[in-house]
């Protein structure tokens, strides 16, 4: 799985999806940065029992890489049913679902180590200009194991739900459909109506979880028995 | 007798609508088998159900004496193939793609691809994305990807489509170098005859979804009757002048100017002798054998009665 997960960076030319999360990134960092001293202690929410930095990096960072996976999941996976190089790859003595396997692994495997470098980079940045700068650090402690780990697992989650977009696309055999899922999905998960939003909803993202899960399933399900 | 290919009452059914029904073909190891049939026969269909692309609503296939199922991967490590057209990570180069193939079926010959590349003419290029490709040089480098790894068995879709005049008699030659040195089974369809008239062992006609016939190329010959053609001004003229030496049978007209003659036991100046002696005039005459062409129209005329 691994060999055939590094022939999909390989082919896929993932040196120019680095470069593109680099660059994501800089302008993110750049806009956050940029926007530090509007983000008054009080504009955080009692309900997000965070800082609003905190807030901000978590939703920048969310939503730039869940559309970004999905335009990914698109050039790897949907497209090849379009430029048919789908073709190419069932003509191999590997099973079809190892194959998708491999494609999915290979976009999610990239964006979550992607989107846990940028969480970590913005804070730390964000982290050193406190030091001359009143900034809102609530939520952002280095020294504790749990913040690490609400990166990672919140990262898993956010690229996780891509998949959801992702069976949209396969089964409408297009692009269009994987990235307008994925901004939908943006605005349902990290958008808000006036103080409400989903964004901690545990509920919430445990059942999107699941459903990313789900959707992978259908995805790979009986792909052996259909016509392609 | 087993063969490396086999359909049995093979069948397809998109949306209510049978493209392919009781399809039986029938390829012998080592040989090639050329697929014959007008566009939308239903070769790709049958060809894309060989390759477990699409899988069959009725009858069953069978390749390398096992029977295919939807989980039958390890046979397509023992088959080369190229459906419809070939495709490739167009950024990628041409080696690049066919580096990518052996690591995919795993088969590691570096000299394997070089060697690829060589014989199909595309060692220059093979540098070069595979965007700036030509449409003859992807098809050149579809057949090299399908040679690459070895198979058994090739199963090629039009593989001359985009080819010119010289790429074509290339790849009969290649088709026939790795039938008699490497005793690779090929299957070729296409719907021009004369491509695979001179490599092909069997020849398989499908039309309307439907196997016409299933012949091998000697028997076609041994089919073949020479005949006398005369071009002529007046055919009527001709016919009765025919008539006064030759029964009925042995002559036809076959255009407004055109007869044949079948008799055995005339020959070409006999016939001109005759012809002038009563004041025809006669713009040409010769004799001929029936093509697989004319075969090939014959049965195609006859399957379109059937219907």
């Amino acid at each position: 799985m691994i060999k055939m997960i590094k022939l999909e960076w390989k082919k896929n030319h993932i040196g120019k999806y680095v470069r593109n999360a680099f660059i994501m990134t800089g302008i993110l960092l750049i806009l956050l940065l940029s926007t530090i001293g509007e983000m008054k202690i009080e504009d955080s929410a009692e309900l997000y029992n965070k800082g609003i930095l905190c807030i901000s990096v978590e939703l920048f960072a969310n939503m730039s890489y869940i559309v970004f996976a999905s335009i990914m999941l698109a050039s790897f996976i949907v497209s090849g049913y379009k430029n048919k190089t789908i073709y190419l790859m069932f003509s191999y003595p590997i099973k079809r679902q190892k194959i998708l396997m491999a494609q999915m692994l290979s976009v999610w495997i990239f964006n979550v180590a992607a989107l846990i470098i940028t969480k970590l980079l913005a804070y730390g940045i964000f982290s050193f200009v406190s030091r001359f700068i009143d900034v809102d650090m609530r939520g952002i402690n280095f020294s504790q194991f749990s913040f690490y780990f609400q990166i990672i697992i919140s990262s898993i989650m956010m690229i996780s739900i891509c998949f959801i977009a992702l069976l949209v696309g396969v089964k409408m055999k297009s692009s269009k459909a994987t990235i307008v899922s994925s901004v939908i999905l943006v605005c349902l998960t990290q958008g808000n109506i006036g103080s409400y939003t989903l964004v901690d909803n545990l509920a919430f993202n445990i059942i999107l979880f699941i459903l990313s899960i789900i959707s992978v399933f259908l995805t790979i399900y009986n792909i052996d028995k259909v016509d392609i | 007798m087993s063969y490396i290919l086999q359909t049995i009452n093979l069948g397809k059914n998109i949306k209510g609508r049978n493209i392919i029904s009781n399809l039986n073909i029938h390829v012998n190891k080592g040989e090639i088998y050329g697929f014959l049939g007008p566009n939308g026969a239903g070769k790709t269909s049958v060809m894309k159900m060989i390759m477990n692309y699409w899988k069959p609503t009725g009858g069953t296939i069978e390749v390398f004496g096992e029977k295919l199922t939807s989980t039958s991967y390890e046979v397509l490590r023992r088959i080369g193939s190229i459906i419809e057209f070939p495709v490739f990570y167009e950024h990628l180069s041409g080696e690049s793609n066919l580096k990518l193939h052996c690591e995919y079926i795993g088969y590691d010959n570096q000299r394997g691809i070089e060697n690829a590349l060589d014989l199909l003419g595309l060692r220059e290029a093979s540098k070069k994305p595979v965007k700036q490709y030509s449409l003859g040089m992807k098809q050149r480098l579809g057949i090299a990807r399908a040679v690459l790894t070895k198979p058994e068995l090739l199963i090629l879709d039009e593989p001359t489509n985009g080819l010119d005049p010289i790429g074509m008699k290339q790849m009969r030659d290649l088709f026939r170098m790795l039938k008699e040195e490497l005793g690779v089974t090929i299957m070729i369809s296409t719907h021009i005859l004369s491509e695979i008239e001179d490599i092909a062992d069997t020849v398989g006609i499908i039309n309307h979804g439907q196997m016409i016939r299933e012949i091998s190329t000697k028997e076609i010959s041994q089919m073949r009757s020479p005949y006398i053609e005369v071009e002529v001004l007046d055919v009527r003229k001709a016919m009765q002048t025919l008539g006064g030496f030759l029964s009925k049978d042995d002559y036809k007209i076959v255009g407004e100017n055109m007869l044949r003659i079948y008799s055995e036991s005339t020959t070409p100046q006999e016939i001109s002798k005759a012809l002038l002696l009563e004041g025809n005039e006669i713009i040409s005459i010769g004799k001929k054998a029936e093509h697989l062409e004319d075969y090939f129209m014959h049965l195609m005329g006859e399957g379109e009665k059937n219907d």
